[in-house]
Formats: C-alpha cells, structure tokens, sequence
C-alpha cells in the first residue's frame, strides 16, 4: 500500500537528527570562516553535543521499527542539514573500500587507519578513463612503484591516506586494467598538498597528493577493481541529494519566515492567477524540493526491495541525485532573488546555503554524467552514448 | 512507513487501464481531436469499466488507484481522461458532501450502462481569473436561491446532465447543483487549443432559479477546496499521463532518425531531454501519489496537491515543447501525434478543478 508516513521509530531519529540541526546553526558561521584553510574552528565532537545520543550512532543501534534502514538515513539527512559537523563521523571511504574487498591480511594491516578515496586526478574528474596515475611492479623488490597525481581528494589531509586508483601495466593487447591501492600519507614519495580553498561546504577538507616513485608492499593491492569500487555510488548518490535537500529546507524555511515577517504568507489554495510575484516562486521552490523529495525516497525504497548491492536501483539513484543537485542550484539562487539584497549579507546563512549547495550538482558524479547514465538505461545504449 | 508498493488491486487497475489506453484511446485520439468529440463507442467502453460508477462508494474509493487509472487513460488520450475525471469529479463531490438526500438522486443516476455524467462548472471567462474568487454569485431567496454567473471550460458541457456550479454565496465560495435543463441554463460550444475531444463549452447561468436542496451539503454548504485539491491531483495525473505518452514516443523515433552520420538519440541534447522526460516523469508520479495519499488518508492535501499541480504543469510543457522540438517538422505537423499532444499540454496544466480523484 502506498503510503507516505513516517514511523515512530523514523520520527524519533529525524526529531534527533533535527535537534543536532539546531546545535549546529549555531555553529555554522564559525566553520566557515575558520575553515577556509582547511583548519577545523573546534575540537570534535564539539562540547554542545557532549553526552547527546549521536542521531546516526543512534540509528545504526536500532533501525528496528523504520521505513528501512537506508530510508531512516536518507530522511535523517535532509533534516540535519549540513552546516557545521559537530561529532567525528566517519566518512572515510576508502576504508568502506577496504572493509569490503579488502582481506583478512590487509584489514589486519590497515583496518585501523582512516583511508579516504583517491580517484580525482587534474585531468580526469568525471571520466575514470582519463586516469593516469600508474602502478608498475617491481619483480626484485617485489614491491609496486606508483606514480602520478591526485586531487578534490575528501579528508586526505586529516586522514591517514588513501584508496587509490591507478592503471597496471598493459596486457598483452595493450590495455591497461585499473588498480587499486592504499597508499598512506607521509610515506616516501607521497608529495603533500595544502587542502584546496573552495567557495563552500569549507568544513569539509578537500586535498590531493603527488605520488612519486611510492613503493607499496604487494599486500597494499586491493582487489576492488573498477566497477566494484564504483558500486558503492548508488548507495550514496540518493544521500548526496538528501544532504542538497537538507540545505535547501534551511533555505525555503528562511525565506518563508522572512516573507511573512513582511506580511508575505504563502497561500497554497490559490490559483497561480491569485499570486504575487514572491509567493508563486516560492511554491514553485517548495514544488521542486518535493519533487527531488520524492524521488530520493522511491530511490532508497527501491534500494531496500532490491537490496544494497544490487545494481537494479542504479537509475533511480542518478535521478534523484540529478534532480537534488539542479533542485538546489535553482532553490538557492531563486530564494535570495525573492529576498532581494539583505539577503546577501553575512548577517544570515542564506548566502553560506547559497555558496555550500552549489556542489551538489557536481560531486558524486556531475548532473550530466547522472544523464549519460539514465539515457543509456531508457535508450539501451553503452558507449555509443558519451 | 514509507512505502511505493502498490496493492495488488491496484496493480490490476493500473494493467487494465493501461491496456484500455493502448488498444481503444490511442488509436482514436487524433479523430477525437479533429472531430472535437470523444466517440460514444469508447465513452460507452469507460463507463461500463466502472470507473465513475466506482466513485460513489466512499468506502472503498481510493484516490491513489484514480490517479493510476488518470495517469494511464492520459497516456492514451488526454481528453478521454479528463471526460473520466471530470465525470468522477461531479460524482465524488456529491458522494462526499452531499447530504444523503442529494446522494440518492444523483447516484441513482450511474445505474444505466451508456456513459451520463455530471460536470463541476468552475472556471470564468475572465483573463487572469482565479478559481478561489468565483466571480458567479448566488443569492438567497425565499424559497431557495438565484444563480447567475458565467462559467467556461466546462469539460463535456453540451453531454452533461448536471453542473456542479461553483459560486460565491456570501462572500464564499459554495457548490450548486444545476440541472442542464433548468430554465436560465444556456450552453455554448467553445472549442479551445487543445483537449477538443472533451467538448470544452461556456455555460451561462441567467438569474437559474435554484432549490434550497440544489446547494450541495444543503443546510452546511459544501468545502469547495476538497473539490479544488481533487482536481490538482487529478490534473497532476492526466498531466503525468501525457508527459510519458511524449517520453515513449520519442525514444524510438529518435534512434532511427538519422542526423549527421548518428542517430539523433546519441546526441547528448537529445539524449539529455529523454534523460529529463524520465527524470520529471518519476518525480511527478511520486508527487501526485503523496497527495493522493494525502486526500486518501484525510490529511490536509491543499498544500501537496498545489505542490504536484504547480510542478506537473510546468514539466509537462517543458517535456511536450523538448518532444515536439526533437521530432523538427514532424513535430508541427498532424501526421504526428506530438503537435497534439503540444496543445493539450498547455491546455492542462491551465486549466483547474475539473478531474476529480
């Protein structure tokens, strides 16, 4: 049965969720000042979360009584918005990486340590196959030699390395397959690179790293290749557009209040006709919001029918990131056009909404590449589509 | 506990109607549309499906399987789904609100199996008019009350029984039942841009004399926004319908249009815009199925419902004018159904409070 309805159990941990949301705002000016070079303005966790259940700590104890695990997190994500991270969480990807493809051996060398994902290079972003950095082996030493440069490498300046993806040498038909390393951070050979100043989203370090002649064990060779490395993108694409909703709810919430400050109230009875100009685009905003709602909810519903590693919720979760990621871009700069030029001012978070969501329509895979991928499911096309 | 799962009722609904769309409207819809009439023959075939018929039982009735069967019966022919919604729309009104006296009258009236149906009379000829505001006033008189006003795009309006005439009466607005026959009634055929199989005519209310019973609710007068949120819903859907019809037809069209050494569909504006037509087609299904959820459910569906209309109405455009772009000339010209379904686009997502779920 169809059904829109949240349960207690989805209640409580948005309501938890949504408590932190409140902590944070208060913080959110201070992270994005101080961050600018990458430098965190507080320790974590902050002392204002102290002895408060962490909402995702929380969640993962008892999802029991939830719409589903991956729906909870999805819906607890858009209500805790994203303005400054209070508590350590572990984002560390490349050790999700490791986790699951790794063996017993090299989690017991690496399990501890905190990999964050390393596959950006300057020349290739959204296209893997411009990939350039390259691993050789050493049949004396036994050892792999990497080279070549990564970059937008999340957290690698704070984290203890990476999982990194290079090409192998060529086979015999001269193509070269895609490697995967952990390369940790001040080995030799590992160039160090100050994290990159951005126009939002600052509390989150963004870095890269040379790799010069880095020798690695063989044991460093995962063997997550290519596509299992990527498989890990359905899951979070979806959440990546939660996190875009979650500022874009701060958002319209803001422009909302400021509007009926002023004696602007939005009636949702009317016809179009019966609007002023601010209240007909701001429903038009609350109207696109819904809809990367929704289909950010039917992605993770599908992800809970079809489950977590299967492929068959793939599109989904492209259209709900691309709807989120041109939803936020359109929601932010229409609110502050609605709100005129005070709207502008540091004095508010409008304008850090407006700066921190803009990535949304970028990272985890482009809104163009998010078509690419759902044109070629409905068109049944492969490579003839690029 | 958020879930997308149809029952398995629904299911079948949803196969049925797509099957009906598939062999009986698509075929007819371009005639419907030159003929500016939907045949009796495919209107007899709607009704004796039960669908309308299905509305007056408040039990059982369920917005959420309306908007499936809106959504299917638009994909075939938009201006047979509206004909469905509209004629749903009379009979859910008064099953809702109407007191039981006014429930036997009219309800008796679906018992025959050639399609008779009831239409809400909402909108006025007027530019820039809002449906909230009804410009058609009713006053009291002794023994019940006058009515007089213009309405327009009244769908079905020369095949209607009775209008469902919304109206202010005392500075609000109220719903009243009007017989098409009643004395003060004129009915005129205004063909319009698009929907020309629905019979979109002007009533015109002349001083109708009306009885104390005709108002709809009698005693309490009637929630004319239940009947407004209805329709957005409804709209949403026929409007959902239509934005897929577009998407299915373009895909293979555009794989065997050859353009340049390669088929318009690799090319990555065209492949872009299909990517969209699902992308907003996904996402004004969701949006129509939570208001539906929410009327179902009997939660405040004003502000989902305005929310899935709004959207709905401005994706459908946009994927009609992508459709009709990417077919060139074919898209201009009546060998195609895409000019077609250009106009209806437009003409749905203008128009309010005539398909009811």
């Amino acid at each position: 049965m169809v059904d829109f309805s949240l349960t207690r159990r989805d209640e409580e941990l948005v309501a938890l969720a949504e408590r932190e949301n409140k902590i944070a705002l208060k913080h959110a000016r201070a992270a994005d000042v101080h961050s600018i070079d990458g430098a965190l303005p507080f320790a974590l966790p902050h002392p204002d979360v102290a002895g408060l259940q962490d909402p995702f700590e929380a969640l993962a104890n008892d999802h029991e009584g939830t719409s589903s695990e991956v729906i909870a997190e999805a819906l607890m994500m858009i209500s805790s918005a994203a303005d400054a991270d209070l508590r350590d969480r572990d984002h560390a990807f490349g050790s999700l990486v490791l986790e699951e493809f790794g063996t017993d051996e090299q989690k017991a060398k690496y399990g501890h340590l905190k990999l964050a994902i390393g596959l950006t290079e300057p020349g290739a972003g959204s296209d893997p196959s411009m990939i350039r950095s390259n691993s050789r082996y050493d049949a004396e030493t036994g050892d792999y030699v990497l080279n070549g440069e990564k970059t937008f490498i999340s957290f690698f300046n704070i984290y203890d390395g990476a999982v990194t993806l290079v090409r192998g040498e060529p086979d015999e038909k001269g193509n070269r397959p895609f490697h995967t390393f952990v390369v940790l951070r001040g080995q030799e050979g590992v160039g160090k690179v100050p994290s990159i100043r951005k126009m939002g989203m600052r509390q989150h370090d963004l870095a890269g790293f040379s790799m010069q002649d880095v020798r690695v064990p063989e044991i460093a060779k995962l063997s997550a290749d290519f596509a299992k490395t990527f498989s890990k993108f359905n899951h979070n694409r979806p959440l990546v557009a939660a996190v875009a909703l979650g500022t874009c709810r701060s958002m319209l919430d803001f422009t909302r209040e400021r509007l009926e400050a002023r004696g602007i109230s939005i009636d949702y009875a009317k016809g179009a006709a019966g609007r002023s100009a601010a209240e007909d685009r701001l429903i038009r905003m609350e109207a696109l919001w819904e809809a990367a709602w929704g289909v950010t909810m039917y992605a993770k519903w599908k992800q809970t029918q079809v489950g977590t590693p299967s492929y068959d919720y793939r599109t989904e979760a492209s259209i709900s990131k691309a709807i989120a990621g041109k939803a936020a871009r359109t929601i932010t700069q229409t609110c502050l056009d609605i709100l005129g030029p005070e709207a502008l001012s540091e004095h508010y978070l409008a304008e850090k909404w407006f700066r921190d969501v803009r990535i949304a329509d970028i990272y985890e895979g482009a809104g163009e590449i998010q078509r690419v991928l759902v044109a070629r499911e409905m068109l049944g096309y492969k490579r003839e589509l690029n | 506990m958020i879930s997308f799962e149809l029952t398995e009722e629904q299911e079948i609904i949803r196969s049925t109607m797509r099957e009906i769309s598939r062999d009986a409207l698509s075929p007819e819809a371009r005639r419907h549309d030159l003929d500016g009439a939907i045949g009796t023959a495919v209107l007899d075939t709607i009704w004796q499906a039960g669908i309308v018929q299905a509305q007056a039982d408040r039990e059982s009735r369920s917005p959420v399987s309306n908007v499936l069967v809106l959504e299917e019966l638009a994909a075939g022919d938009a201006s047979v789904a509206l004909a469905v919604g509209a004629a749903s729309g009379f009979v859910q009104a008064v099953t809702d609100q109407g007191s039981e006296a006014q429930r036997a009258v009219f309800l008796a009236s679906l018992e025959g199996d050639r399609f008779a149906a009831g239409t809400i009379a909402a909108m006025e000829p007027d530019f820039v008019g809002d449906v909230t505001r009804p410009a058609t006033r009713v006053l009291r008189s002794e023994d019940g009350f006058t009515l007089s006003g213009r309405k327009t795009m009244v769908p079905l309006a020369a095949q209607s029984t009775h209008f469902l005439v919304i109206a202010d009466l005392d500075g609000a607005s109220d719903a009243f039942i009007v017989d098409a026959s009643a004395t003060g009634v004129t009915i005129e055929a205004r063909q319009a841009l698009g929907l020309r199989g629905l019979g979109l005519g002007e009533v015109n209310f002349d001083g109708v004399v009306l009885p104390t019973d005709a108002r709809l609710g009698e005693g309490n007068g009637a929630d004319v926004q239940r009947i407004i949120d209805g329709a957005r819903v409804g709209l949403a859907a026929a409007m959902l319908g239509l934005s897929r019809a577009v998407m299915e037809h373009i895909i293979p069209y555009t794989k065997e249009r050859v353009v340049h050494g390669s088929p318009l569909a690799q090319k990555q504006k065209i492949a872009f815009d299909i990517a969209d037509m699902r992308m907003e087609t996904d996402a004004i299904r969701w949006m129509t199925w939570k208001a539906a959820w929410a009327l179902e459910t009997g939660l405040d569906a004003t502000r989902l419902a305005q929310l899935a209309y709004t959207y709905a109405g401005e994706r459908v455009m946009q994927i009609a004018d992508n459709g009709l772009q990417s077919m060139g000339g074919h898209g201009f010209v009546e060998e195609h159904p895409m000019e077609m379904w250009y106009r209806n686009a437009r003409s749905l997502s203008m128009l309010e409070s005539v398909a009811g779920v």
